[in-house]
């Protein structure tokens, strides 16, 4: 026995990897599963790497147009283009930081009209699957983050959390297919869900036929999912099929905000936190 | 176990590329899966109980990172080892053409083995044919980056092997 044992370590080992594997799938998708010990560890000790790894990133999405900017100025006199260059640096440091006070600014204005006991945080790193949209956080439980609390930016709705360790969290995005949103057409208040998908991009579902929806028109939150506070914007209707038969209608969303650039967020207590 | 300890490291470097810096290359939403052609690497090259353990590991690590549910990637990835592990018994891989192969259909694998833990355990009316489509541009450029990968893995595996045989 013990030889055999030996003998298949590997394949067993495997098999009860496989197994393993699906009873935490299985008791995480009905929520019994409370307590993740490896998780909140692992992204700790990855947190520094991750806000390093990222300020490299955001420089490296810089780089082709500064670089750009240095071919131009090539041309002209070596004097006159150290001089160039100094003031473009400078320039480029002002418009940064101009760029920031405003966002943040736009941010504290922002707040002031959500419910109190928001929370500002940094994204510090995007999804690691082609198969989920996610963003990562710096701030978690430490600084009153939540399972369950919406994000949102000045723009708009960007997603919800699912998960929060003591230093970080984890948001879903509105783009994901597991994601929703009850919502509302701003005109003529027909009411939906807002999620993701993969193949069609975010669509507003089950929406009545016999209501009113057209192109162009303003997608709010309705505010009773109990996460998302009442009249965020969510985004605009771009299209809407309606087909011969069925109850529905389904209409594609264009989103107000576009997770790939988002920088700073709010993240909202909403009446159903964990 | 050295040597597994080593390569788990790596992995995490690996996780640590797919959600920073892999996401600088205009392939959105597809990120190219690098620990999906280390597992292949693990289960073709390195068979042994430490390589299951850090492919449950890494499949976990990409759940923490980014799945609403853990246990998918974990799932998937112990299901990639143990495909590529049985299948490496009948199959000698000794030019870096075929281990792009394997990697595009142990990426299929994958990729089938998310779709039904999708329908089973999250939402039931997963959109079949742009998964399909997914899960083609995820294997063709997880193959595309398997031989560089591959060649870099076993001169590192080679290296510390040598280091470690007595003189």
């Amino acid at each position: 026995m013990i030889a055999f044992v030996r003998r298949n370590q590997v394949l067993l080992s495997s098999f009860l990897s496989v197994l393993v594997s699906l009873y935490i799938l299985a008791s995480a998708a009905r929520g019994r599963l409370r307590t993740d010990p490896i998780g909140p560890l692992l992204l700790a000790v990855m947190r520094p790497l991750q806000i390093g790894a990222q300020t490299t990133v955001v420089r490296l999405r810089e780089l082709p147009a500064r670089v750009g900017a240095f071919r131009s100025l090539v041309a002209e006199n070596e004097g006159l283009r150290k001089r160039v260059t100094e003031l473009e640096a400078e320039r480029n440091r002002l418009l940064e930081a101009e760029a920031t006070t405003r966002r943040l600014q736009e941010l504290l204005q922002f707040r002031s009209d959500l419910p109190s006991g928001s929370i500002t945080a940094s994204v510090i790193g995007s999804s690691a699957s082609t198969w989920f949209h996610s963003l990562l956080l710096d701030k978690g439980s430490r600084d009153g983050i939540r399972k369950g609390m919406a994000v949102v930016s000045p723009l708009g709705v960007v997603g919800q959390v699912v998960a929060a360790t003591s230093r970080s969290s984890k948001v879903l995005l509105l783009t994901d297919p597991n994601s929703g949103v009850d919502a509302l057409v701003q005109g003529s208040r027909a009411r939906g869900i807002v999620s993701g998908s993969l193949d069609n991009g975010p669509l507003m579902k089950y929406v009545k036929r016999s209501e009113e929806v057209k192109e162009g028109d303003r997608l709010v939150t309705s505010g009773l999912d109990g996460l998302y506070p009442k009249g965020l914007l969510i985004g605009t209707v771009t299209k809407v099929n309606k087909k011969s038969f069925g109850l529905f209608q389904y209409v594609k969303v264009a989103l107000a905000v576009d997770p790939s650039e988002i920088e700073e967020v709010l993240v909202v207590p909403g009446e159903k936190v964990d | 176990m050295k040597l597994s300890l080593l390569f788990l490291l790596f992995g995490f470097l690996l996780v640590l590329l797919q959600t920073t810096f892999l996401h600088l290359f205009p392939l959105d939403p597809v990120v190219p899966d690098l620990i999906l052609v280390l597992c292949v690497y693990w289960g073709l090259n390195h068979p042994t109980v430490g390589a299951v353990l850090g492919s449950f590991i890494l499949g976990y690590s990409v759940d923490v990172f980014s799945s609403p549910v853990l246990g998918l990637n974990a799932f998937a990835m112990s299901l990639v080892f143990l495909a590529v592990y049985l299948s490496s018994r009948c199959i000698w891989i000794h030019n870096s053409l075929l281990s792009a192969g394997v990697v595009f259909f142990a990426s299929w694998i994958k990729g089938v083995a998310l779709i039904i833990a999708w329908n089973l355990f999250l939402t039931g009316d997963g959109p079949w044919m742009g998964f399909l489509k997914y899960v083609f541009l995820e294997a063709l450029i997880a193959a595309i980056l398997a031989p560089a990968l591959f060649s870099l893995l076993r001169r590192g595996q080679n290296y510390l092997e040598t280091a470690r045989m007595p003189v």
